[in-house]
C-alpha cells in the first residue's frame, strides 16, 4: 500500500532523513520506534506532505505522492494524526469532526464515519457541542484521531498518540486504535514511545536511528528489551 | 440631552460604517496573517468603480454594486495569486507583504488619481428624507446604511458558520497545519479569502462613499482608522472588530460633541495605546 | 604589504578621497546640495535598515523620528538660540526618549505587526499635531531660516560637516552590526530557536537597537535642519517615506552597504523622477513593488556577484605571472 524508497529530507541545512526505505502492506499495523529527534515525525510529515522530502520516492497505492501538497495526499486516502494534534480550538468537537470530512471523497460517508467515531469514542458524542479548547488532553487526542477517521482513509498514520496522557487514558487510546484496526481492517503506521503497547498490536516494526532505518522485524520475533537496547 | 442622544445616533451610524470597513482587514489577517497595508485604497477602488458605473453608464445602483463586487473578487484573487502568494513563500514574508501592500496601495491610489482626477466625488444617497421621533432626527439614508451593514454582518457570519468554504477559512485561521491535515488546500483558501475580503472592503467603500465624500486619497484616512479598530477588537477577530468599531464610533461622536473634532484622534490613539499595553489580544480575544 | 592589499579597500579609499576632494573639483552648489541630501538620507536609511533588516523591528515611523529631531533642533536653535553643537545631540536624545517610551515599550513585546501598526499610526498623527501647534512649529508653513551650523556657513561647510557626521554614524552602525548584539540579531534572523539557545533576550536587545536607531535618526533630523535651513510637514509626507523605503529595498535590506547604495541611487536618481511629474508617486510605488517581488536582494546582490567575478579574476592572475 505504501512503499518508501531512499527518502532524504532536510530541515534547513540539516539532513534529518538519510535514505529511508520502508513498506506497509494492506491491513498491517506497523510500529516505528526510535529515540526522539531521530527523524520519525519528519518521516510521517514527509509522507503526508507537510514537509516535502528532498529526494526519494513515496508510492501510495501505486501512485507517486512525494512532493505533492498535503491536501492532494489526504484526498488519496491517507490520514495523518499529528503528535501536536493541531485541532481547531475555537470550534466545537462536531465542527472539528465535520472538517475531517473535508476531502471530496469523504463527503458522502460523513454520516457513517461520524457514527463510527462516536462508536469508538462515546465520550466525544457526549461532548459534541463543546469547544475543543475546553477538552482534556485525552479527549483532544480522541478528536484528533476521530477527525482522521472522518476523512474516509485507508491508511492511518498516528504520531505518538499516547504522549502526555494518564496511564488509564493511554490504555484507552491504544484500545481504540486496536479496535479501529480490527473492525475496519485499517492499515496503521504508528510512531510510539510506549514500546510494549505498540509492539503488542504490530505485525512488523521498524527501528529508526539517526535518520536511517536501523532494522526491521516481525512483531512476534522481537522483545521490548531488544528494542530498548537499540536506542542506545 | 438632545445633543447627546443625537451624538449617540450619529456615533452608531459611523461606527457601523467603520465596522464594515474594518472587516476586510481583519478577515485577511485572521486567515492568512497578512496585514493589508493597502487596505484603504481597496475600499476606494470599490467605491470609484461603482461611482463610474453610476455616473457614466447610468447603471442602477444595485446592479452597479453587484458588478463592482464581482470586480473586487476577481481583483483580490488575482492580487493574491500573482503577488502575495509568491511573497508568502519567502522567509521574511510578514514584513515584505506589509511593504509590498504599502507600495501597491500608493501605486493604486495614484492610478485612481490619474484616471479620475483629484476632484471630490460622491455616490448618491440611497433614500431621501428623514425619520423624526420627538427631538431625534435620522435620515432614512442612514437608517438604511445601518440595516445594510447589519444584514451584511449577519450574512458573513452565516457564511463562516455554515458553508464549507467558510468553515475551511475558520479552520485555516485557527491552525494551518490542522487544516492541511484534514485536506484543505491552503493556497486556494487564501485566494478565496482575499477575494471575499476585497468584496467586503469594496462594498464598505461604496457605503462610505454615500455618507462621506470620495477622493483618491481618502482611503488612507479610512485605513488608519481601520488599523486602530482591528487592533482594539483583537487582530483577526471579526466580532471584535465590529464591537470595537461601534465603541470607537460612539467615542468619536461624543468627543466631537463635548471637546471638538480635533480631539477625536488623540483620544483614539490613547485608547489604542491603553489596549495595547493592558490587553494586546484586543477586547474580544483574538491573538496577540 | 601588497599581499594584504585588497581591491575593495582601494575602492573605499578612492570613494572617500573623491568625496573629500569633490568641492575643489569644481562641484556646483547644486551638486554639493545633492551630496548633503545623500549623507543625511543615507543615515536615515541605514538606521531604518538596522531596525528592519537586522533587528527585525518592523518600524514604519522612521521619517516621523527624523521629523521630531528636526523640529526639536530647529525650535531650540531658532527660538532659544542654542548652538547647533548642542541642538543636534539634544534632538537625538529627545527623539529617542519620546519614541522609545511611546512606541517601543508598548509594541516591541508583541508580534511584529504591532510595531508596524503603531509606528504608522504615530507617523500619520504627526502632521495634524504640527498644525495644532502652529505657534511653536509654524504649522503647515513649517520652520524657516533655522540657524546654520556656524554663522556665514556656505554649502561647502555644510558639505564637510554632514560628511563627518555621515562617517561617524556609519561607523557606529558598523560597530553595532559586528557587536555581540548585532551577531545575535543575525542569528535570530536566521534561526529563532538557535538564538534562544544562545540566551538572547529579544525584547531587551530590540529595545536597545530601537533607542539607538531613533537617537541617530533624530540627530540626522537635526543635521538636516541646520544644513538646509528649513523643515515643514511635507518633510514627513508620504513621498520621503516611500523614497526611504525604496532606498533600503533597492540597495538591499539587511546589508551594511545596501541602504547607502540605495540612498545614492535614489537621491541622484530622484532628479530623473522629477521629470515624471504627477506620475512620480505611481512610479515610486511600482518601483517598490517590483523590487520586493522580483529583486528582494537589491542592487547589493548585483555587486556581490560582481565582487565574486573580480575576486576570481584576481586570484587567477598571480598564477599566470
Amino acid at each position: 500500500m505504501l512503499a518508501i524508497k531512499d527518502l532524504d529530507s532536510y530541515y534547513a541545512d540539516l539532513q534529518v532523513l538519510r535514505g529511508v526505505s520502508l513498506h506497509v502492506e494492506e491491513g498491517e499495523v506497523i510500529a516505528l520506534f526510535g529515540p526522539n529527534g531521530h527523524g520519525k515525525s519528519t518521516l510521517l510529515k514527509a509522507i503526508c506532505g507537510l514537509q516535502p522530502p528532498k529526494r526519494g520516492s513515496i508510492q501510495f497505492k501505486g501512485e507517486e505522492i512525494a512532493g505533492l501538497p498535503a491536501h492532494q495526499i489526504v484526498e488519496r486516502g491517507l490520514a495523518y494524526i499529528p503528535e501536536e494534534r493541531h485541532l481547531f480550538t475555537d470550534m466545537t468537537v462536531l465542527e472539528n469532526l465535520y472538517l475531517g470530512a473535508y476531502p471530496r471523497h469523504a463527503r458522502s460517508a460523513v454520516k457513517r464515519n461520524l457514527e463510527y467515531v462516536f462508536h469508538i469514542f462515546p465520550r466525544l458524542a457526549e461532548r459534541r457541542n463543546q469547544l475543543c479548547s475546553t477538552l482534556s488532553g485525552g479527549e483532544a487526542r480522541m478528536v484528533a484521531i476521530g477527525r482522521g477517521l472522518m476523512s474516509e482513509t485507508s491508511l492511518l498514520m498516528v504520531d505518538e498518540p499516547s504522549i502526555g496522557l494518564s496511564p488509564g487514558m493511554k490504555l484507552a487510546v491504544f484500545d481504540a486504535i486496536r479496535q479501529i484496526h480490527q473492525e475496519r481492517n485499517m492499515t496503521i503506521l504508528i510512531v510510539e514511545q510506549e514500546i510494549q503497547h505498540a509492539l503488542e498490536m504490530s505485525n512488523r516494526i521498524y527501528l529508526m536511528k539517526k535518520g536511517q532505518i536501523a532494522f526491521e522485524r516481525k512483531g512476534e520475533e522481537i522483545q521490548v528489551e531488544e528494542i530498548e537496547k537499540a536506542y542506545f | 440631552m438632545e445633543n447627546f442622544v443625537n451624538a449617540l445616533v450619529s456615533g452608531l451610524i459611523s461606527g457601523s460604517l467603520y465596522a464594515a470597513m474594518a472587516l476586510g482587514l481583519t478577515i485577511i489577517y485572521g486567515v492568512s496573517r497578512v496585514f493589508n497595508f493597502g487596505h484603504g485604497v481597496i475600499a476606494v477602488i470599490g467605491a470609484y468603480f461603482t461611482w463610474y458605473l453610476l455616473s457614466n453608464f447610468g447603471v442602477p445602483f444595485l446592479l452597479a454594486t453587484l458588478l463592482s463586487m464581482a470586480f473586487m473578487a476577481l481583483f483580490g484573487w488575482l492580487l493574491y495569486r500573482f503577488t502575495i502568494n509568491p511573497l508568502l513563500k519567502k522567509p521574511n514574508w510578514e514584513f515584505s507583504t506589509v511593504l509590498f501592500m504599502l507600495g501597491a496601495g500608493i501605486l493604486l491610489e495614484n492610478v485612481v488619481l490619474q484616471i479620475f482626477g483629484p476632484r471630490v466625488k460622491s455616490i448618491p444617497l440611497l433614500a431621501e428624507g428623514a425619520l423624526k421621533v420627538a427631538f431625534i432626527q435620522i435620515n432614512w439614508h442612514e437608517i438604511l446604511l445601518i440595516v445594510i451593514v447589519l444584514v451584511a454582518i449577519l450574512a458573513l457570519s452565516l457564511f463562516f458558520k455554515y458553508t464549507r468554504t467558510g468553515q475551511a477559512m475558520r479552520a485555516v485561521a485557527q491552525s494551518v497545519p490542522g487544516a492541511q491535515v484534514v485536506g484543505i488546500n491552503i493556497e486556494q483558501i487564501f485566494g478565496m479569502t482575499f477575494a471575499l475580503a476585497f468584496v467586503v472592503t469594496g462594498f464598505s467603500g461604496i457605503l462610505l462613499g454615500t455618507k462621506y465624500y470620495l477622493n483618491p486619497h481618502i482611503g488612507w484616512e479610512w485605513m488608519v482608522k481601520g488599523f486602530v479598530i482591528v487592533t482594539f477588537g483583537g487582530l483577526g477577530s471579526t466580532s471584535g472588530a465590529v464591537v470595537a468599531a461601534l465603541i470607537l464610533g460612539l467615542v468619536e461622536a461624543v468627543a466631537t460633541l463635548y471637546l471638538g473634532a480635533i480631539w477625536v484622534w488623540p483620544i483614539w490613539f490613547v485608547l489604542f495605546l491603553i489596549v495595547l499595553l493592558l490587553r494586546p489580544q484586543g477586547i474580544l480575544g483574538g491573538r496577540a | 604589504m601588497l599581499k594584504n592589499f585588497n581591491w575593495k579597500s582601494a575602492l573605499y579609499i578612492l570613494v572617500i578621497a573623491f568625496i573629500l576632494l569633490y568641492p575643489w573639483l569644481g562641484a556646483s552648489s547644486y551638486n554639493k546640495h545633492l551630496f548633503i541630501l545623500f549623507f543625511i538620507w543615507s543615515i536615515v536609511a541605514a538606521n531604518w535598515n538596522l531596525m528592519m533588516g537586522y533587528a527585525g523591528i518592523n518600524s514604519l515611523g522612521n521619517i516621523g523620528f527624523m521629523a521630531i529631531g528636526g523640529y526639536t533642533a530647529g525650535i531650540l536653535a531658532k527660538s532659544f538660540g542654542i548652538p547647533p553643537l548642542l541642538t543636534v545631540p539634544i534632538a537625538g536624545l529627545v527623539t529617542s526618549l519620546v519614541v522609545t517610551l511611546a512606541l517601543g515599550l508598548p509594541a516591541l513585546r508583541l508580534s511584529g505587526i504591532y510595531i508596524a501598526l503603531l509606528t504608522l499610526i504615530f507617523a500619520d498623527t504627526l502632521p495634524s499635531l504640527l498644525t495644532q501647534t502652529r505657534e511653536i512649529t509654524g504649522g503647515a508653513m513649517g520652520l524657516h531660516e533655522i540657524p546654520p551650523f556656524y554663522p556665514g556657513m556656505d554649502k561647502t561647510g555644510a558639505y564637510y560637516i554632514c560628511f563627518v557626521f555621515f562617517l561617524i554614524v556609519l561607523g557606529i552602525i558598523y560597530r553595532v552590526i559586528h557587536s555581540p548584539t548585532g551577531m545575535a540579531f543575525v542569528a535570530l534572523r536566521d534561526s529563532e530557536n538557535f538564538a534562544y539557545c544562545l540566551g538572547v533576550n529579544k525584547f531587551r536587545e530590540r529595545l536597545k537597537v530601537f533607542a539607538l536607531s531613533s537617537l541617530l535618526t533624530g540627530a540626522a533630523g537635526g543635521m538636516y535642519v541646520h544644513a538646509l535651513g528649513d523643515i515643514s510637514p511635507t518633510t514627513l509626507g508620504i513621498e520621503p517615506f516611500l523614497l526611504t523605503i525604496a532606498m533600503i529595498e533597492l540597495g538591499g535590506v539587511g546589508t551594511f552597504f545596501g541602504p547607502i547604495l540605495g540612498a545614492a541611487v535614489i537621491v541622484f536618481g530622484n532628479e530623473f523622477l522629477r521629470l515624471a511629474g504627477t506620475l512620480r508617486l505611481t512610479l515610486l510605488g511600482a518601483l517598490i513593488c517590483t523590487i520586493i517581488l522580483f529583486y528582494p536582494g537589491g542592487v547589493i546582490q548585483l555587486f556581490h556577484s560582481l565582487e565574486h567575478q573580480i575576486e576570481r579574476l584576481l586570484k587567477r592572475k598571480p598564477s599566470t605571472s
